[in-house]
C-alpha cells in the first residue's frame, strides 16, 4: 500500500468502483521485443456518483487507458478491478460473459460511426438486451424507451435511423444505448469533442444528472478542459502514458503541481484569463537535453519542461500531497518559486 | 500600425472589405447568409464567431472562393485591397484571377491539416514546389526558403522536418508547415477557418500564438472564424457575432466581452470557456438556431432571447451603432445592460 | 430488399431486368412455348429460310431453329445458374470464416484461393470433364469452384472493412457472439456487393456454357444449346450466313443485361454503404465532424 493509496482512501467516503493498479500497456510485444509501451504503470481510482476526468494530450495514453479497462487493449502489467472483481485476465468466454453482465459500458468518441447506420435508434439502444436475451422483444422495447427518455430524447424517436439525428441527438442515443443495461461504471471517451460549444454543456449536464440518478462511476475522456472542469470532480492528467498529477479538478487546475499541468491550464484559451501564468512561461525553447530525447528512462516530460535537470532523468514516482493530491515531479514544489528567476526566462520561450 | 516591409495601402483603407455579403444555398432558393459587411486592416485580427449554421464558414469560403456548387454569392461584394492603390472585387473573380491571388496575396488555413497535404511527399517538397513555380526560385532557394519558412513558423528542426512525410508529424506541426505554405507568398490577409479546433490544448495556444506573431511581423490582415469565442478573445482585436446568417454584434473584443451589446453575445459568453476552474453550473442557450429560410419575422434571436419582448418580432431589425466602432443588432439595444467579462491581463 | 428498391430507380436496371425476366421465362417454358419439337428433323426443309412453319427456318438436319433456341434457353441458363450457385457456396461462407476463425484458417484459405485464381476456366472445365466425365454437371461444378474465388474475395473485403467497423466494436463490447455480430451488422451490408458480383459472375458462367457446348462439351448432342447452335452454324455458314446471329444474339443479349444489372446494382449507392465503413474505419481519429459538417442545410466544403 503506498502513501499515494491511504491519503487518497482517507479523504475517500465509499470503495471505489474502478481500481486501476499499476497499469501497464504496450502494442507490438513479442518474444524479447519490447513492443511500444502505450502506458506505463498507471494508477487511478474512480467511485460511484463520482466523474473522474482524465485529460491529456494525443498520444497520452487516454483512450488506451479507457479500452483498457473493457478488454480492448493488450495489457502487460498491473490489475484492473471492478467493483471488487479483477478484471485484467478476462479472456474468450469469460470476458464476452462479463460484457454481457453490461456492468461497464463504453461510450465511442464518434457516434456517427459507432452506431449502426442500418439500423433504427430504437433497435440500436435496445441491442445489449438483445444480445443478452433479457426479457421479451415489448419489454426490451420499454426499456429502450425509458433509457431514451432518460437521456433528454423524444422516445418517439425509436423508428428514425442514425443519419437522420443531429449530432448532439446521435450522441445522446449512444448514451441511451449505454444506461439501457444500468451500468455502474461508464467509460465516455471525448463525448463531447465533436460538438459545439452549447451543445456540448448539455450533453455535459446530462452527465452530471446521470451519475447522480444512477449511481455510477463515470470517467470521462478528454482533450478539453473546460469540458471536463465542469463536471468532473476529481481529474487526473496523464502525460505519455504516466500519470503526472490527480486531484480534486478545482484544486488540480487552479494551482497545479506539475509543470505539464500547468501548461495545459495555461494554454487553455478563456475569455477571462485570471491568475494565469503566461503559458510561453512553461514552455521550453532551448534544445530538450540529449537523454530526454533518446527516451531511456527518466522524466517522460522532461524534453519539454523547462525547469528539467539531471534529477529528471529518473523516472518520478507518483507521490501524495495533502487534499487527496498526488503528482509526479521530482520539483513538485519548488517550480514555482523558480518561475520568475532570470536564467528560467532563457530556457523559456518568453511571453 | 506595426511595421510592414511591403508598401501599404492607403492606412485608412482596409485590406478585407466584406460589404453587404448575401450568400444563398440550394441552387439561389435559400438565403443563408444575410447582409454581412465588417472590414479588417492590415495588422488587425478580426474574429467571426458564431455556432454551427451562423454563416461564418459561408461568409469564409467566399472571400476565398471556394463556395461549393449549388451555392453563390447573390448580392454584396467582398474587397481586397491591392499594394498600389486600387482593389479587387473576390466575388465577380474568375478562375484566373483566383489563381492569381490565392496563395500569392490571400493565405487560408482550415481544420484538419492532414487533409491538406500530399501524403506521398515531403513537406518541405510541398512548401517549396509553389514557391519555385510561383516565385520562379531554383530548387536550392526554394529550399533554403522553405527551411526558413518552417523556422518562422516555430518548427524544431527545420531543416530534419524538410524532409518528414506528413504522417510522421503531429497535427500542430502540420497546421505549422499549412501556415508556413499560406504565408510563403507574403498574403496581406491570412484566413484561418477552425484552425486550432482539432488541436491539443498546448498545441492550440502555440499556433494561436503564432498565428498573432505572424501578424505583428508581418503585418497581416488575420480573419479568425471559430465557435469559440475563447480563442477568438486569445488573439482578435475586433469581434464580429454572427447568429441565423447575419451580423448580430461587432466591436473591439474587450468591450464587446466586458459589455456585450446583444443577447446572444451574453449567452455565448455563458457557454465560453472562462478559465474559472471551479465548478458551476454548465450554462446552455435553449433551442436551436432557425434553418436557412425560414428565419422568422422580426429579431432570429427573439426565440431563444431571455430578454425578448413582443416588439422584438415586428419586422426587420437593422445593424445600429452601439458606440464608437461598434454595431449591435438589438432592438433593445439601449433598455438592456447585459453582463460581460472582464479581460484581465496575466499576473505571474 | 433496400437494395432492390433503390437499382428499380435506375432506368437502366428496369431494361435489364425485363431482359433476365424474359430469358428466365424462356428457360423454364421455352419448352413448353416451342412451336415445334425440338428434336424433329424434318429431311425435306434443311437450311431453309425463315417460313410459316418454321419462323427461322430450319437448321441441317431440318429442325425448327425457334424451337431449339427456345429450348437452349433452359439448359444454357440452368448450367450458369449451377456454376454460380456453387461458387456463392464455396465462396461466401470461407470469405467470411476467414476473418472470424481464427490466423490459421484465414492463412489456409487465402492461399487455396490464390491458387484457384491462377488456373484459367474454360481449360479447367475441360479438364475436369475429361477426369469426370462429360455431364453438365461436373462442369458446371468445377466452373463454380473456380469462380468461387471471385466471391471469396468480395465477400472477405467487405467484410474487412466492416469488421473494423466501431459499431462492430461496440457490439463485441456489448458481449455479442461472432453469429450475432455476422447476423445482424455485417451480412445486410455485404449483401449489396455480393449481389453486383452474382450479376457478373452469372454472365461469365453463361459464357462460359456456351464456350463449353460450343466445343461439343458437357451437353451431348441433340440437346440444344444455344452454345452448340453456334457451332453447327458456323459449319454451314455458307449456306446460312445470318444463322449463328440467331443464338449468338441471345447469348450476348443476356450476358449484356447481367452486366447491365450488375452496373445498375453498383451505381444505385447501394454498394456504396459498405465502402463507406472502409474508408471511415481507416481515418484519423482526431476529434472529426463536428455539429456542423453533419448539418446538411449548410453546404460546407
Amino acid at each position: 500500500m503506498s502513501t499515494a493509496e491511504s491519503a487518497a482512501g482517507s479523504a475517500a467516503e465509499g470503495t471505489a468502483l474502478l481500481e486501476i493498479d499499476a497499469l501497464s500497456v504496450a502494442y507490438g510485444r513479442r518474444g524479447g521485443r519490447p513492443g511500444q509501451q502505450i502506458l506505463e504503470e498507471v494508477s487511478l481510482r474512480a467511485r460511484a456518483g463520482e466523474i473522474l476526468g482524465v485529460i491529456g494530450e494525443t498520444g497520452s495514453g487516454k483512450t488506451t487507458l479507457a479500452r483498457a479497462v473493457v478488454g480492448l487493449a493488450p495489457v502487460t502489467g498491473g490489475r484492473i478491478t471492478v467493483d471488487g472483481a479483477e478484471i485484467t485476465g478476462l479472456r474468450g468466454r469469460a470476458l464476452r460473459e462479463f460484457r454481457r453482465t453490461g456492468r461497464i459500458q463504453y461510450l465511442f468518441q464518434d457516434p456517427l460511426r459507432s452506431l449502426d447506420p442500418d439500423l433504427t435508434v430504437g433497435a440500436l439502444v435496445a441491442e445489449p438486451l438483445a444480445v443478452t436475451g433479457t426479457g421479451s422483444r415489448e419489454q426490451r422495447a420499454e426499456r429502450a424507451a425509458e433509457a431514451l427518455h432518460r437521456v433528454g430524447l423524444d422516445p418517439g424517436l425509436a423508428e428514425r435511423l442514425p443519419g437522420q439525428l443531429s449530432g448532439g441527438q446521435r450522441q445522446r442515443v449512444s448514451l441511451a444505448r449505454a444506461v439501457v443495461t444500468r451500468p455502474r461504471l461508464l467509460l465516455a471517451d471525448e463525448p463531447v469533442s465533436a460538438l459545439d460549444a452549447s451543445n456540448r454543456n448539455h450533453v455535459l449536464r446530462l452527465f452530471d444528472r446521470l451519475r447522480t440518478e444512477l449511481d455510477v462511476a463515470v470517467v470521462v475522456i478528454s482533450h478539453d478542459l473546460s469540458s471536463l472542469a465542469g463536471i468532473a470532480d476529481r481529474i487526473a492528467v496523464l502525460y505519455r502514458g504516466r500519470l503526472v498529477e490527480q486531484g480534486p479538478t478545482a484544486e488540480v487546475l487552479t494551482h497545479p503541481l506539475h509543470p505539464y499541468t500547468a501548461l495545459l491550464t495555461a494554454s487553455a484559451p478563456s475569455v477571462r484569463r485570471e491568475h494565469r501564468i503566461p503559458p510561453g512561461r512553461l514552455r521550453r525553447q532551448e534544445a530538450a537535453p540529449e537523454w530526454a530525447l533518446e527516451g531511456a528512462g527518466g522524466c517522460g516530460f522532461a524534453a519539454r519542461c523547462v525547469f528539467a535537470d539531471d534529477a529528471c532523468r529518473a523516472a518520478p514516482a507518483v507521490e501524495a500531497r495533502p487534499g487527496a493530491r498526488e503528482v509526479a515531479c521530482h520539483h513538485a514544489d519548488t517550480w514555482r518559486g523558480r518561475l520568475s528567476s532570470p536564467e528560467l526566462a532563457v530556457v523559456a520561450v518568453g511571453r | 500600425m506595426p511595421a510592414s516591409s511591403l508598401s501599404e495601402p492607403a492606412a485608412d483603407t482596409p485590406v478585407l472589405a466584406v460589404e453587404g455579403l448575401h450568400i444563398t444555398v440550394n441552387g439561389g432558393r435559400t438565403e443563408a447568409v444575410r447582409d454581412i459587411s465588417f472590414t479588417v486592416r492590415a495588422g488587425e485580427a478580426v474574429g467571426l464567431v458564431g455556432e454551427s449554421g451562423s454563416g461564418k464558414t459561408l461568409t469564409c469560403r467566399s472571400v476565398l472562393g471556394a463556395l461549393p456548387p449549388g451555392v453563390q454569392v447573390s448580392a454584396g461584394t467582398a474587397t481586397l485591397a491591392d499594394r498600389g492603390g486600387g482593389s479587387t472585387d473576390l466575388t465577380g473573380l474568375d478562375r484566373r484571377g483566383w489563381e492569381r491571388l490565392r496563395g500569392v496575396r490571400l493565405g487560408a488555413v482550415f481544420q484538419d491539416p492532414a487533409s491538406y497535404l500530399n501524403p506521398s511527399l515531403t513537406v518541405g517538397r510541398q512548401l517549396a514546389e509553389p514557391l519555385m513555380v510561383r516565385q520562379g526560385l531554383s530548387r536550392a532557394a526554394a529550399h533554403r526558403r522553405a527551411v526558413d519558412l518552417f523556422t518562422a513558423v516555430g518548427l524544431h528542426r527545420p531543416a530534419e522536418v524538410y524532409h518528414r512525410y506528413p504522417h510522421e508529424l503531429s497535427g500542430g506541426m502540420l497546421q505549422r508547415v499549412l501556415i508556413a505554405v499560406a504565408v510563403s507568398g507574403d498574403p496581406e490577409l491570412l484566413v484561418a477557418d477552425e484552425a486550432t479546433t482539432a488541436l491539443d490544448t498546448v498545441v492550440q495556444a502555440e499556433v494561436l500564438d503564432l498565428l498573432g506573431r505572424l501578424r505583428s511581423e508581418r503585418g497581416l490582415a488575420l480573419l479568425l472564424v471559430s465557435h469559440d469565442l475563447a480563442v477568438v478573445a486569445e488573439v482578435c482585436d475586433r469581434i464580429v457575432v454572427l447568429y441565423a446568417g447575419e451580423v448580430v454584434e461587432e466591436g473591439p473584443t474587450e468591450q464587446v466581452l466586458a459589455a456585450p451589446a446583444h443577447p446572444y453575445t451574453e449567452a455565448l459568453l455563458r457557454v465560453a470557456s472562462l478559465g474559472d476552474w471551479s465548478r458551476r453550473e454548465l450554462a446552455v442557450i435553449p433551442g436551436r438556431p432557425p434553418e436557412a429560410g425560414r428565419a422568422p419575422t422580426g429579431c432570429r434571436f427573439a426565440d431563444r432571447c431571455a430578454h425578448a419582448r413582443p416588439e422584438c418580432r415586428d419586422g426587420v431589425v437593422e445593424l445600429r451603432s452601439a458606440g464608437e466602432g461598434r454595431r449591435s443588432r438589438c432592438v433593445r439595444l439601449e433598455a438592456l445592460h447585459l453582463s460581460g467579462t472582464v479581460l484581465q491581463e496575466v499576473s505571474a | 430488399m433496400r437494395t432492390l428498391r433503390r437499382t428499380w430507380r435506375v432506368p437502366i436496371a428496369r431494361l435489364a431486368l425485363a431482359v433476365l425476366a424474359a430469358v428466365a421465362l424462356l428457360a423454364v417454358f421455352g419448352g413448353q412455348l416451342a412451336p415445334q419439337n425440338p428434336l424433329a428433323q424434318d429431311a425435306n426443309h434443311i437450311l431453309a429460310g425463315p417460313s410459316g412453319a418454321h419462323l427461322l427456318g430450319t437448321d441441317y438436319l431440318g429442325r425448327d431453329v425457334l424451337s431449339r433456341l427456345l429450348a437452349g434457353t433452359g439448359l444454357s441458363v440452368a448450367g450458369a445458374l449451377e456454376a454460380t450457385g456453387v461458387a456463392l457456396l464455396v465462396g461466401i461462407i470461407p470469405g467470411l470464416a476467414s476473418l472470424w476463425l481464427g490466423r490459421v484458417f484465414e492463412w489456409i484459405s487465402l492461399r487455396a484461393v490464390d491458387a484457384l485464381m491462377t488456373l484459367p476456366f474454360t481449360l479447367f472445365a475441360i479438364a475436369a470433364i475429361g477426369l469426370l466425365g462429360n455431364g453438365i454437371h461436373q462442369a458446371m461444378i468445377a466452373l463454380g469452384v473456380l469462380l468461387s474465388p471471385l466471391f471469396f474475395r468480395v465477400t472477405r473485403a467487405a467484410a474487412l472493412g466492416l469488421r473494423q467497423s466501431p459499431y462492430v466494436e461496440a457490439a463485441e463490447l456489448m458481449g455479442a457472439s461472432r453469429r450475432w455480430v455476422l447476423r445482424h451488422h455485417i451480412w445486410s451490408k455485404v449483401l449489396p456487393t455480393v449481389a453486383v458480383t452474382t450479376a457478373q459472375a452469372l454472365a461469365t458462367s453463361l459464357l462460359t456454357v456456351a464456350s463449353l457446348t460450343f466445343l461439343g462439351l458437357g451437353v451431348q448432342p441433340p440437346a440444344p444449346t444455344w452454345g452448340g447452335m453456334l457451332a453447327t452454324d458456323l459449319g454451314f455458314l455458307s449456306q446460312q450466313p445470318w444463322a449463328p446471329v440467331l443464338p449468338g444474339l441471345l447469348v450476348m443479349v443476356t450476358a449484356g443485361a447481367l452486366h447491365l444489372l450488375a452496373d445498375a446494382l453498383r451505381d444505385s449507392g447501394a454498394a456504396d454503404a459498405v465502402r463507406e465503413p472502409h474508408a471511415a474505419a481507416t481515418a484519423d481519429p482526431a476529434p472529426a465532424a463536428r455539429e456542423e459538417k453533419a448539418d446538411a442545410r449548410i453546404v460546407t466544403v
